[in-house]
């Protein structure tokens, strides 16, 4: 039994709750934000992992589960697969996404940016928009990390976003 | 006819146990259940090399006893599913197929956010849907 919800909607929720715990719960301490944030991702990656990998053999080793979740994960997720997988076999794996769709409409909020401008200042804004994606990016970090420690992994999941859309994950596993 | 389930997490920490008997004899089946959890490590860390489904969630029976048998599923997440039947002539297919309905109620009720992942499950709704299960299945092999 599959269900579906719109996209839209799910864009909604992740903006809604990054907005939420970045400026109203923890505005002063955006380090606790991201870390509650990336707590929420964790029990959503966890629960979904458990769901997806219902009608799969077990996984032999930690290629075979990263393989997961660049493809199928991805694609129940997202509905597209991890474009590009990178890994130095021994430990470290770059999963890249040339076109992440949960930033694919991210947009700075105007008032902001007005802000910026009438400080004349484009570093700033520059700064406060890698910021504001960059939150938004600790939640996907989060479901990853979620999804391969209940596969018995553990890692810890860092986001790379040097070229909007495109985005990598970095996983590092913990030996 | 089943006598019980359960399900046992990834630390070998029992999340779910229910006997299905009106005997006094739950201890038992705990003591049977728990002696099967050596057979799956067994299983799992040396796999037979020349058994075809070498990473199966279905990991069959597990070992006979005089008047059981036991049957183990192996989740991708590391949960353990046991049962414990008292049928003698239990099909493989229906095993397995006890045992995906089984999961997709586990998977359920581990999914409602408001459960602790690694503590016991309480859900009153998995209850209900594992009798219903099990007497599907009970009453499939008999018939």
């Amino acid at each position: 039994m599959g269900r579906e919800v719109a996209e839209s909607c799910v864009d909604g929720v992740v903006m809604e709750m990054v907005a939420a715990y970045c400026g109203r719960f923890y505005a002063s301490k955006p380090e606790l934000a991201a870390r509650r944030i990336e707590a929420i991702g964790f029990q959503v990656g966890h629960q979904l992992t458990e769901r997806y990998t219902m009608e799969r053999p077990r996984f032999s080793d930690h290629l075979e589960a990263i393989k997961f979740i660049c493809k199928d994960f991805w694609s129940e997720l997202f509905k597209k697969q991890i474009d590009n997988l990178k890994t130095n076999h021994r430990g470290t794996f770059v999963l890249q996404d040339n076109h992440f769709r949960w930033l694919t409409r991210v947009s700075i909020d105007p008032s902001v940016e007005s802000i910026d401008a009438n400080e004349n200042d484009s570093t700033s804004l520059g700064d406060s928009a890698a910021q504001t994606t960059s939150m938004l990016l600790y939640f996907p970090c989060g479901i990853i990390r979620g999804a391969l420690t209940n596969l018995g992994i553990a890692c810890s999941v860092t986001a790379d976003m040097s070229n909007l859309p495109a985005c990598s994950f970095v996983v590092r596993i913990k030996t | 006819m089943v006598v019980c389930v359960a399900v046992v997490g990834h630390q070998n920490n029992p999340l779910y146990l229910q006997s299905f008997t009106e005997a006094d004899d739950a201890l038992k089946l705990h003591h049977v259940v728990h002696c099967s959890l050596d057979v799956i490590d067994e299983r799992v860390n040396n796999p037979k090399r020349n058994s075809p489904a070498l990473n199966e969630t279905f990991l069959g029976l597990l070992y006979p006893t005089e008047n059981y048998k036991v049957y183990g599923y192996l989740t991708n997440t590391k949960a353990k599913f046991i049962m414990v039947t008292t049928d003698l002539d239990v099909k493989d297919a229906d095993a397995r197929n006890f045992f995906r309905k089984f999961h997709a109620a586990y998977v359920d009720a581990v999914s409602n956010p408001f459960h602790v992942p690694g503590k016991k499950i309480a859900s009153r709704s998995f209850s209900a849907r594992v009798s219903t299960i099990v007497r599907s299945f009970s009453s499939g092999t008999t018939a």
